[in-house]
């Protein structure tokens, strides 16, 4: 006895027309945006896929409470004021980020395209722009939200920990703003190279080793390079072959939005124009990676 | 009757392809068979009235919106079944029915509730909340079903829906579709099987290759064809067809050998056939008028209509 035999009958409850508010393109791309947002973070999902946001939420809040304990075991000590690690270096610090990108982004794309669910979704009111901005977004507000969360953790803490809580609010009051900027910039970054990467393929497990494949191939490319031309010594910046690092450009422009400059510490500080290069080079990829999608995700044939 | 699909010189041609050849078609309110075979060029016209294709030449409106000028005001009222698999099969029923209910326009809570009532309706109660990879190919179709219908659309595009049910499913399937149109909703049924719209459907819109065949009401081609099926058990046809063709009558065996179809011009000839089967002493089990099926119209088309 087949299966269907055994669902058996169509019940007769009868059915009931609809004629209450009705939404359109926007509220069509909101709906996908929330479903993909949901997918991402593991929601109604077996709790297999709440592993990753999960862990990686503790291994991005891990350096925050380490840093707000140290301030406050020093507190009153000659070690007072010893700063484990900066606002600026937490932005995007964690590779876990990475890593995270490349396991929901091929999750929340991929399935669609393999299990050809994309006709049916274009078949609704919205076009090829709204399911790639829908795709973004979700990954977007993911990275965003990991990234500052564990910002507002550590500010939050160690103004407690401070001698004075307002004292500590006035002296950092740049980071308020400093912090949201750059992790949406690094969140941007990740968000589209994560979908561009995924819309290339069905296989989730291609398109996230072909997202770490292509961030830490122009890493190293750009490592041995920087080595070469150095005669093999290990040298501290100047070399503006570190462009090449896609995975850094967002810390290049992470810099910018701190201090104005190119970190001391980038291999990029010393090279002429190195922050407008860093900041082109940034929006290249960007261009190129929202190119991808949107000829990727063609919602009609011409 | 309201028209609810109207083209006018609705050509797509690919390199080297012509889907579709310059058709005009107004097709009615109701439950609409598009039958042709593969390639006749179906889905290439459910992706125009969706608006995922545009046009090489010519029209096509869909509830009067030109779908060229506004295809997401076009899709904001259709729903659409696609032949094919399509569902994410790591979700449930009831989440994908809900989503395509959101993604349809409606609010979040009336999505679900939605979701709800239509999987009821499909004959999916207690599976919903079971991944649709778990499901039969029966359940998937209704599945697939329920979502198409989930944003109360005024218009449904059917691509196949009874393909790959056992016959207990396709006959669910097929009341289901029946029943769409006492619910407001107007369905357009693609398929390659003529029994299902003969079934179905009460308008047919034939398309091969590419070109318009016929569009009319199915009343209109399942007319009486001036022949009788009498039915006298397999062991008696031939004799009865030899009795038949000695009184002068045109009899000869169906293509089964099964039973005798006789050519009546009036009343009185079915008197001769009667007469004749009780002389013989033969069991009249039928007596019937053969009408056309859509095969007879398909198939008996002559080349400058096809």
């Amino acid at each position: 006895m087949s299966r269907t035999e055994q669902v058996g009958a169509v019940y007769d409850r009868g059915y009931r027309p609809y004629d209450g508010p009705r939404g359109g393109r926007r509220a069509a791309t909101a709906a996908l945006y929330r479903t993909s947002l949901r997918r991402a973070i593991g929601l109604r999902r077996p709790w297999r896929q709440k592993v990753a946001p999960a862990a990686l939420l503790a291994v991005a809040v891990i350096p925050a409470v380490v840093n707000v304990g140290i301030g406050y075991l020093t507190r009153d000590t000659p070690a007072e004021g010893f700063q484990f690690i900066t606002y600026r270096e937490y932005v995007g610090v964690s590779s876990a980020l990475l890593l995270f990108v490349a396991l929901v982004a091929p999750d929340i794309v991929c399935p669609d395209r393999r299990q050809r669910v994309l006709p049916l979704i274009f078949a609704r009111p919205l076009v090829g722009r709204d399911y790639a901005l829908a795709k973004v977004g979700a990954i977007f507000t993911c990275v965003f939200a990991f990234s500052v969360l564990p910002q507002a953790v550590l500010y939050v803490g160690k103004m407690l920990v401070s001698r004075g809580a307002l004292d500590y609010f006035r002296a950092n009051t740049a980071v308020i703003w400093q912090v949201p900027v750059a992790a949406a910039l690094l969140s941007l970054f990740y968000a589209v190279l994560g979908v561009a990467v995924a819309s290339l393929t069905g296989r989730r497990i291609v398109a996230g080793a072909s997202m770490l494949g292509v961030t830490l191939v122009s890493s190293t490319v750009s490592a041995i390079l920087i080595h070469a031309d150095n005669g093999g010594r290990v040298v501290q910046g100047n070399h503006p072959a570190a462009l090449l690092n896609i995975l850094a450009l967002p810390l290049r422009v992470r810099d910018l939005v701190f201090l104005g400059r190119i970190g001391e510490d980038s291999p990029l500080s010393g090279v002429a124009g190195g922050g407008i290069l860093a900041a082109a080079g940034f929006t290249a990829v960007v261009a190129a990676c929202i190119a991808v999608i949107l000829y990727r995700y063609r919602s009609v044939e011409t | 009757m309201t028209t609810i699909v109207r083209a006018r010189g609705l050509t797509k041609t690919y390199p080297g392809v012509t889907a579709l050849a310059g058709i005009d078609l107004d097709i009615p309110e109701g439950r609409v068979g598009l039958v042709g075979a593969n390639g006749a060029g179906k889905t290439t016209l459910f992706r125009l009235l969706l608006g995922l294709a545009r046009p090489t030449s010519g029209t096509v409106e869909v509830n009067g919106i030109d779908v060229a000028q506004d295809p997401i005001g076009v899709r904001t009222n259709i729903g659409y079944m696609p032949e094919h698999e399509c569902l994410p099969l790591d979700q449930t029923a009831a989440d994908v029915v809900s989503t395509f209910g959101e993604l349809g326009g409606l609010p979040v809570r009336a999505a679900r509730q939605r979701a709800s009532e239509v999987l009821d309706l499909v004959g999916l109660d207690e599976a919903r909340f079971r991944p649709v990879g778990g499901y039969s190919t029966g359940m998937r179709q209704r599945t697939k079903l329920a979502q198409a219908i989930v944003a109360d659309p005024k218009l449904v595009l059917l691509d196949e829906p009874t393909a790959g049910l056992d016959p207990s499913g396709r006959e669910e399937m097929l009341a289901l579709v029946a029943r769409l149109g006492g619910f407001g909703i107007a369905v357009v049924l693609a398929t390659h099987l003529l029994d299902d719209v003969a079934e179905v459907c009460d308008h047919v819109v034939m398309l091969d290759g590419g070109r318009l065949v016929t569009d009319a009401p199915t009343t209109t081609l399942l007319q009486r064809t001036g022949t009788v099926t009498v039915d006298v058990g397999p062991a008696a046809a031939a004799t009865l067809a030899a009795a038949l063709a000695g009184r002068g009558l045109t009899a000869m065996l169906d293509e089964h050998g099964a039973t005798v179809e006789v050519t009546v011009t009036g009343d009185g000839d079915l008197d001769w056939v009667r007469d004749v089967v009780a002389e013989m002493g033969l069991p009249l089990y039928r007596l019937t008028n053969r009408l056309t099926s859509l095969d007879d119209v398909f198939v008996h088309r002559g080349p400058e209509q096809r």
